[in-house]
């Protein structure tokens, strides 16, 4: 009976990835590049609305083909296509290893933590006090960010993009 | 074995709708908020004067304002919850990875609306993979998050999630709006719990409340506030995304990550709303990633 559930579950798992081929579309204008890297060589352009096949992922890189061209982007500059938007797709997808493009998923064996077992917890006086004595102040931190050369710039944030909010079931 | 234990586990995540994935902790609030209405509103029972006088001895939370809490208030609520959940999981005691998360977060928090709250960092050891906010300035990162870091622009990008959540005050609201509304129930019902042990609960079921769903802008908004939160403080904007990215390989029956994916939107779902947040502005500015600088655990 249990087997019988995995074979089903494997077909339907395979059938979502054969289905559903990496792609996506183009979400601005951006460079592609031959490598994933900022400053690598560039390898065509990217414009927005073009749809894309996703060939492979690296970090925060995918590897892309567009009609005229291939090459690197930011993955933050294509939408992946996730289906619907409802939950039960993109649990699937990232299970069927679609988003990581043909990777194995890794399965850690690790039970993790539940919601019970914080429920159980019991208060503990000497962690918490030994978490805060970690603490620094602004200070030294200003100065451990100098020492990597990090210097602090202005930035406004990310307003709220009105489509994707949109689409919650 | 391990096969069919795998496809259960799977199957139970597929047909649970999102609303019954989220952890209700209502029950064991509510029997503590009905104590409190009664004070707040200051409906007089026999009890009273004994009842408050214990709490005030034995619970730090007693005499929160829940309609306007102060930021002292506040950082004594994330203290008790830290404390629990400290409690669930303690820190890796290794004091020179302890340190470096403080300064590296000290440093994002900086840039943040709330520079002044007293902010304090710390990697629990546990192998789950996740990473918890309690308000007033309390942050915490699984050990088996930090093992999967790259570099310091990561650490830096999650942080900066938590920090949006304490200067959102994310989980202050879902505690107050609980509270406020347990309340309401408790005056309709009648119903006013006795004695100090409801005021108990409330703090007993306190490490879990980091760990509870938020709502999925809430979860978005954090994503977009680290974002920038990081590159604000000179880091390479895209470590979030990275992280995030590898999340997307982790299969979400996982024992490692069950929770995180039951509090939070898929990782994919997270990088498209990114991106749809990043799309029409200009480019982002690069940073460093300082991936020498990582402080790696053996």
């Amino acid at each position: 009976m249990r087997y019988s559930l995995t074979a089903m579950l494997a077909a339907a798992l395979l059938a979502s990835t054969l289905a559903q081929a990496d792609s996506g579309t183009a979400l601005k204008n951006d460079t592609l590049r031959k490598e994933p890297y900022n400053d690598a060589k560039t390898s065509g352009k990217l414009v927005r609305g073009d749809k894309v096949d996703i060939l492979g992922k690296q970090g925060a890189w995918l590897n892309i083909k567009t009609k005229s061209a291939s090459g690197w982007v930011r993955l933050l500059s294509v939408k992946r296509a996730t289906g619907t938007g409802n939950q039960a797709t993109g649990v699937l997808s990232v299970a069927s290893g679609r988003a990581g493009t043909g990777q194995v998923v890794a399965t850690t064996g690790v039970r993790g933590l539940t919601e019970d077992e914080l429920k159980q917890a019991q208060f503990s006086e000497p962690e918490i006090q030994l978490m805060e004595s970690y603490s620094v102040s602004a200070a030294d931190s200003t100065k451990f960010a100098k020492a990597g050369g990090l210097k602090a710039i202005k930035l406004g944030y990310l307003p709220k993009p009105v489509a994707t909010q949109g689409d919650n079931p | 074995m391990k096969k069919p234990t795998y496809a259960c586990l799977l199957i139970s995540l597929l047909s649970l709708p999102p609303q019954a994935m989220a952890f209700d902790l209502g029950g064991a609030l509510k029997d503590a908020v009905e104590k409190n209405a009664s004070d707040l509103i200051g409906n007089k029972n026999p009890d009273e004067a004994s009842t408050k006088q214990a709490k005030a001895e034995n619970n730090p939370l007693a005499d929160i304002n829940w309609k306007s809490p102060t930021q002292a208030e506040e950082i004594k609520l994330g203290r008790e919850i830290t404390g629990n959940l400290l409690g669930a999981s303690p820190l890796v005691k290794n004091a020179a990875l302890q340190q470096y998360v403080n300064r590296v977060g000290r440093w994002v928090a900086s840039q943040s609306e709330r520079p002044d709250l007293p902010w304090h960092f710390g990697v629990i050891e546990s192998e789950d993979i996740n990473a918890f906010a309690a308000p007033g300035g309390y942050v915490l990162l699984t050990s088996g998050l930090y093992k999967r870091l790259q570099n310091e622009a990561q650490l830096a990008g999650v942080l900066g999630h938590e920090i949006a959540h304490v200067v959102q005050k994310h989980q202050l609201k879902v505690l107050q709006k609980q509270q406020l509304l347990s309340l309401g129930a408790g005056l309709l019902s009648g119903k006013v719990a006795k004695g100090n042990q409801a005021i108990e609960k409330v703090i007993g079921s306190g490490a879990e409340i980091s760990a509870r769903s938020l709502d999925k802008s809430a979860e978005y908004e954090a994503d977009r506030m680290g974002l920038i939160l990081a590159a604000r403080a000179g880091y390479d904007p895209y470590g979030l995304p990275e992280v995030l990215s590898g999340l997307e390989d982790i299969s979400p029956s996982d024992g490692s990550i069950a929770l995180l994916f039951k509090t939070h939107p898929a990782p994919e779902e997270r990088l498209t709303a990114l991106g749809a947040a990043t799309a029409n502005s200009s480019n982002l500015p690069g940073g460093k990633t300082l991936e020498n600088r990582l402080l790696r655990l053996p």
